[in-house]
């Protein structure tokens, strides 16, 4: 635990762009021009009122202690009507100004203009997803610059909550609900590099690691990356699907399935499909007791192996495999029949993995996808 | 000289019965009706309290001082636990009870000349009370935990496979009702047991304190009784009040909960205030400035209290309507603490200040709750809340408010009230320097995590990006200096049990009428009646050297000495 | 003010053990007044105290249930139909009979402190014996309403949607896994590609997927669609016809009616507690009332217990039209 080397090495691995000052980090939105400007001023009077204050408590302590050559005071006066009036209302009216300012750039921050451009986000336990008009789905946030954005967000599950520090914008995801937030960033994010995208509600294991990156993308960029999203997994070779694709997808199962044969939350995928194929392990059980060669075979309910992995990530509850809680959300709609193939292919060739889902052969040059 | 000596001489064979050794064994503590012995019970309980949950803050700040695992076996999981235990044993079983319960049982009775609170039998079922609510939380430790943070946020809290969610909730809802009775308990007292001479205008602001601290925790506590219960029904037979598939909403339970909890923040910081107008009356030997102000600015704290709650769930999805009100109500709320911090740093003018240990722990309230109070501006304020909502930012806020005012509220009158108490004097440089120590190490925790949380840190977070880390660093080292700083307090205080000084009746010079008795108090709390005057009428005492305290001049005092007028009253 | 001369000494005497024996201490007030106690003046001073502190508590109770009144004000905002539509399953009659036994037994109640600040102990028991056995009507009548409702299904969560135990229900209950009563985790709701947002909290879900509906919490179907699937009778029932599955057969059913019972159970649940509670109150009062110990002196528990009988009523009288009367 070498913690001094690990912080500078942290240290380093930074932010390009600048114009991070001490409290705040560079303002990315249209919105965050005005929330800063509010953070300055309100940090201007704190300092203003804390350094007073602290100036006069070492001034009376010093002039008023009590010391044996100083006579003892009888004389401190007991009361002041004017003072009392006047440290009751300068404050009462300081704050009413900045009531009055931040209120008037909430109601900025809670208008989405009418021509927003509007992104569905689904928020489950521990991910996001978005989706585009399109089609197209994505892991991360790709935006486009110069237009106002507006996230349409739900959650499957628990309390979430999308944050980007750098916009300056934050909205609680709350199931059986849709909310709102907007924002316009006119700058492209440096290659490479996004701003970040937190979860900012408590909401289990997971909490600290559903970030996400945000991409500004210039028009002309993002249309071009949404045509591509929409279509990377149809561009890809059906012999090339679990090697591009399958890690790709894999990081939205990570959480909870390990590839090291660690328990997590659900079952490792480390020689699973042996198991569902009858190899190895194959003598496993769900909850309610039935084996799995009872249920996955010819005239079964899942005639193959494959029906059987394609079932448990649209319909999750149907079979719970012994010693794990029905835990999974349904991944139906998320991912396509050509992802589903993707995560199988993957399973399938699980020896060509590292244990953290990187691909150890060398891939082959892609075809003119543009991915990030 | 016409001096009185209501004190007893420092020949300890001489020393007359006290409320420690009136009566022995463990069943006339146990089952004991004394205001004093319940006090110290809930002294020490809460004090142990308050180093185990000290204990689960050192390891989540240890576990943050790297990204991603730092303690072997401490996984995400693990870590959640620790910050909800944290939070739920800080709260609930240590600031919330600890000066109304611990200070204010053993003092408030004296200070009212009384001969006990209203309802002793209520008191001990209160101090009962609080072992079951503790016993239940710690119990739901074995059954598995919890791990939903201490506010229990919907649906997670209904959902989390933790086994000690329903344990844990029954356990908050019992120490919910040992509050409730303390509360009920004091509002009587206060009302029926004043001495005569004593009206509201003549008591020791601690006493207005206490008595607004009693009117929340009658008012808001049982919302909060009632919404435990409610989420323990939800989680055991799913009704689907909390639950949007079943046509139920979570946010619901957010507006249940804050009901109480926000006032219950009031709750942890109005004794403190009344604790600083003690400490600073009579460590700077001057009349309270403002008396009336100070009394009533409790009282409209109070009242304000009830009508902010929203102000925790600005980014909720509450209409912007309630957003603009809470906001508005928010900012109103600080007017009353200003206030009150206005006047007691006009109570140093032109006073006698005696840097002593409590004195320092007054002023260090009055830095710290000025910048607690003043973040509050960033918080109540809307579109910067946007950002700084449940960021760090708030981490900071409200420890400086909750520890840094509260606590140090409650530990400065520990140290006032000590040889009352104790009947011991506790080393007063290891006092001083105890006070700094916690000072610094509190300043470089907790300052730090205003940035972190501005830069943009979430909280409640296990893993972190790497760019946070040396703020995290700073924070721990912090941290470890404040453990060392109550470590040594703690130290002082036990040994002043075992050798300090012998205290006398008032070792400070103070005028309320719990320096009138002995320290320790007999068990019937006055051998003489009690007289009421000015309880912040220094202008009489003097130091005795024999005696090692103050007493009261007769002939400077005009409660005592009928041929002089009056001092200018409040 | 409590007066404070030099005290004999009581090393030894575990201090107010029951606080009711200090006439050792010095004052006259405290040696005629054997239940006064040692803090307090006078008997009247302590009576003064004993009343504020039961109006404290009185508060408190306001408050607890004020909560779940809200609740109920929440609920029935957003759910409008739910609420004229479940009233009906409610017995009027029974509930009226209730009312009037609760308020009865607060009459006697009073009559009870009345009777022992006017020393009348035989008035004092009786009236005592009445109000408890008032609360015992009001606990059988409650017993019965419960045990008809419950033996129906007409309950909190998704029991709601269980077919009830008759021999039909017995062997769908077999098929389907019953109310789950600890979720782990939701499911998501409607896990479908949604392109428009709409701002139904209750989404839609399509027949094929009532099997799915029935066991979990998941999109709850409207009974009707259920109980087609299942091959229960679909015709229009008056809901009043007490037939086993009524709500679930009853296409006038509006979604989500679980709700209604759901608060019905807790607030009139949590009303029966505080019933139990006061019978306890009672009881312990009647056996301090034929021990002798009340007298114009001192009735203060009488009265204290009464004032708590009372806003138990109270609250009743609320609960009444709120659930039974209003459609």
């Amino acid at each position: 635990m070498n913690i001094a080397s690990t912080i500078f090495s942290n240290l380093l691995a930074g932010d390009p762009r600048e114009g991070r000052t001490v409290w705040l980090p560079p303002p990315d939105s249209n919105l965050a021009a005005n929330s800063d400007q509010m953070f300055w001023w309100i940090n201007i009077i704190c300092y203003f009122f804390f350094i007073g204050i602290v100036i006069a408590l070492v001034i009376l302590v010093v002039k008023y202690r009590m010391k044996k050559d100083r006579p003892f005071r009888t004389d401190g006066p007991l009361h002041h009507l004017p003072l009392e009036m006047t440290w009751a209302l300068v404050p009462l009216f300081i704050v009413i100004f900045v009531f009055y300012f931040g209120f008037r750039d909430y109601l900025n921050f809670m208008t989405p203009p009418k021509n927003s451009y509007e992104i569905a986000v689904t928020a489950q336990k521990w991910g996001w997803l978005f989706k585009y008009p399109n089609g197209a789905t994505s892991d991360d946030l790709y935006v486009p610059t110069g237009r106002p954005v507006k996230l349409s967000m739900r959650s499957s599950d628990v309390l979430h909550c999308c944050y980007i520090p750098d916009f300056r914008v934050k909205k609680d995801l709350v199931p059986g609900r849709y909310s709102y937030l907007w924002f316009q960033t006119d700058d492209v994010t440096p290659t490479g590099w996004g701003h970040n995208l937190f979860c900012a509600e408590y909401c289990g294991t997971g909490h600290s690691n559903m970030n996400r990156k945000v991409y500004a993308l210039s028009q002309p960029d993002f249309d071009e990356w949404l045509v591509a999203q929409s279509q990377w997994l149809d561009k890809i070779p059906e012999e090339e699907l679990y090697f591009r694709a399958g890690p790709k997808l894999y990081a939205r199962c990570q959480q909870c399935h390990s590839l090291d044969g660690t328990k997590g939350i659900g079952p490792s995928w480390k020689g699973l499909w042996t198991r569902v194929s009858g190899g190895e392990g194959g003598d496993g059980k769900f909850v309610d007791g039935a084996g799995y060669q009872s249920q996955i075979g010819a005239g079964k309910q899942y005639q193959t192996p494959e029906d059987y992995i394609r079932a448990s990530i649209l319909n999750p509850g149907e079979h719970v495999v012994a010693g794990y809680a029905n835990a999974m959300p349904s991944f139906k709609g998320q991912l396509n029949d050509k992802g589903i193939d993707a995560v199988i292919g993957f399973m399938k060739h699980m020896d060509e993995f590292d244990t953290k889902g990187k691909y150890l052969k060398e891939v082959p040059p892609a075809p003119k996808v543009s991915m990030k | 000289m016409t001096t009185i000596n209501l004190s007893q001489p420092l020949d300890t064979a001489a020393r007359p019965d006290n409320y420690i050794t009136h009566t022995r064994g463990f069943m006339s503590w146990a089952f004991t009706l004394d205001h004093k012995r319940i006090g110290v019970m809930y002294l020490v309980s809460v004090l142990v309290s308050f180093f185990v949950g000290g204990v689960f803050a050192l390891l989540v700040r240890t576990e943050l001082l790297t990204p991603g695992q730092t303690i072997p076996g401490v996984t995400a999981d693990v870590y959640n636990h620790f910050f909800t235990l944290h939070g739920a044993i800080m709260v609930f079983l240590v600031i919330i009870p600890s000066i109304p319960a611990a200070l204010g049982n053993f003092i408030m009775p004296i200070m009212l000349g009384a001969k006990d609170v209203a309802f002793p039998r209520l008191n001990l079922f209160s101090y009962y009370l609080w072992i079951f609510g503790a016993l239940f939380t710690v119990s739901s430790l074995l059954l598995g935990g919890f791990d939903t943070g201490w506010t229990f946020y919907t649906p997670y809290s209904t959902t989390t496979p933790a086994g000690g969610v329903i344990p844990a909730l029954t356990g908050v809802f019992i120490l919910g009702f040992s509050s409730i009775f303390t509360g009920l308990n004091f509002i009587v007292t206060v009302h029926k047991l004043r001495p005569p001479g004593m009206t509201w205008f003549r008591m020791p602001l601690f006493l207005w304190a206490i008595y607004a601290t009693a009117i929340i925790q009658v008012l808001a506590t049982p919302v909060l009784g009632i919404t435990l219960l409610l989420l323990i029904v939800e989680r055991a037979f799913n009704i689907g009040i909390f639950d949007p598939s079943m046509g139920g909403d979570p946010v619901l339970y957010q507006h249940f909960f804050w009901f109480y909890s926000h006032p219950a923040v009031y709750i942890m910081i109005l004794p403190a205030m009344g604790i600083i107008s003690e400490l600073i009356s009579v460590h700077a030997h001057r009349h309270i400035f403002g008396y009336k102000f100070i009394a009533l600015s409790s009282i409209a704290i109070a009242i304000f209290s009830f009508l902010v709650w929203g102000h925790h769930m600005f980014i909720s999805g509450q209409s912007p309507l309630l957003n603009t009100l809470f906001s508005l109500i928010s900012f109103s709320v600080a007017i009353p603490s200003a206030v009150k911090v206005f006047n007691w740093m006009s109570t140093l003018y032109k006073g006698n200040i005696v840097l002593n240990t409590p004195m320092l722990y007054a002023l260090a309230f009055l830095v710290l709750f000025t910048i607690g109070g003043l973040t509050g501006i960033h918080l109540a304020t809307l579109n910067t809340d946007v950002h700084l909502h449940d960021t760090y930012f708030v981490v900071a806020h409200f420890h400086y408010v909750m520890m840094g005012s509260a606590l140090i509220g409650m530990i400065g009158g520990l140290h006032h009230w000590w040889p009352k108490i104790t009947g011991r004097m506790y080393n007063e440089n290891l006092g001083r320097i105890g006070c700094i120590t916690v000072f610094i190490g509190f300043n470089v925790t907790f300052f730090t995590q205003f940035f972190l949380g501005s830069q943009g840190m979430p909280r409640r977070y296990y893993d972190y990006q790497p760019e946070y880390q040396i703020y995290h660093v700073i924070s721990t080292i912090g941290s470890y200096i404040m453990a060392s700083g109550f470590l040594l307090t703690a130290y002082y205080l036990l040994a002043s049990l075992f050798g300090g000084r012998l205290a006398p009746a008032n070792p400070w010079g103070g005028r309320s009428l719990e320096w009138q008795c002995a320290s320790p108090p007999p068990f019937d709390n006055f051998s003489t009646q009690p007289r009421v005057g000015d309880c912040y009428d220094f202008s009489a005492i003097r130091w005795d050297e024999k005696e090692q305290g103050y007493v009261v001049d007769r002939a400077l005092d005009p409660t005592l000495n009928p041929n002089l007028a009056a001092k200018n009253s409040h | 003010m409590t007066t404070l001369q030099s005290q004999p000494n009581h090393a030894g005497d575990p201090h107010g053990a029951d606080g009711a024996h200090d006439g050792a201490h010095g004052s006259a007030e405290h040696a005629k007044y054997p239940f006064l106690q040692h803090h307090f003046d006078t008997p009247h001073h302590q009576f003064d105290s004993a009343k504020l502190g039961m109006w404290l508590f009185l508060a408190t109770e306001v408050l607890f249930f004020g909560g779940l009144f809200v609740a109920y004000a929440v609920l029935r905002n957003r759910f409008p139909e739910v609420f004229s539509y479940s009233s009906h399953y409610l017995d009027t009659i029974m509930g009226g009979i209730n009312t009037c036994v609760l308020i009865l037994s607060s009459l006697t109640m009073a009559l009870a402190v009345r009777f022992a600040q006017t020393n009348r102990k035989t008035g004092l028991i009786i009236c005592l014996i009445l109000t408890f056995m008032g609360a015992i009507g009001f606990m059988v009548i409650k017993y019965f309403e419960y045990s008809h409702k419950i033996h129906d299904n007409l309950v909190w969560g998704t029991t709601f949607y269980v077919p009830p135990h008759d021999a039909a229900g017995e062997a769908e209950a077999k098929e389907l896994s019953v109310a789950p009563t600890v979720s782990v985790t939701l499911n998501p709701v409607n896990p479908a590609v949604f392109a428009v947002p709409t701002l139904a909290s209750t989404p839609a879900v399509d027949a094929s997927a009532i099997k799915q509906a029935s066991r979990a919490p998941a999109g709850m179907a409207t009974p009707t669609q259920m109980a087609k699937a299942e091959g229960l009778p679909t015709g229009e029932h008056d809901p009043s016809f007490a037939h086993p599955a009524t709500h679930l057969v009853d296409k006038k059913m509006p979604a989500n009616s679980h709700v209604f019972f759901a608060i019905y159970y807790a607030m009139t649940g949590l009303h029966g507690v505080h019933v139990l509670a006061g019978m306890v109150v009672i009881a312990w009062l009647l056996k301090r009332a034929i021990r002798g110990d009340f007298s114009s002196d001192y009735f203060t528990p009488v009265d204290v217990g009464g004032l708590y009988w009372h806003i138990v009523d109270l609250i009743w009288i609320f609960l009444f039209p709120l659930f039974y009367l209003i459609h």
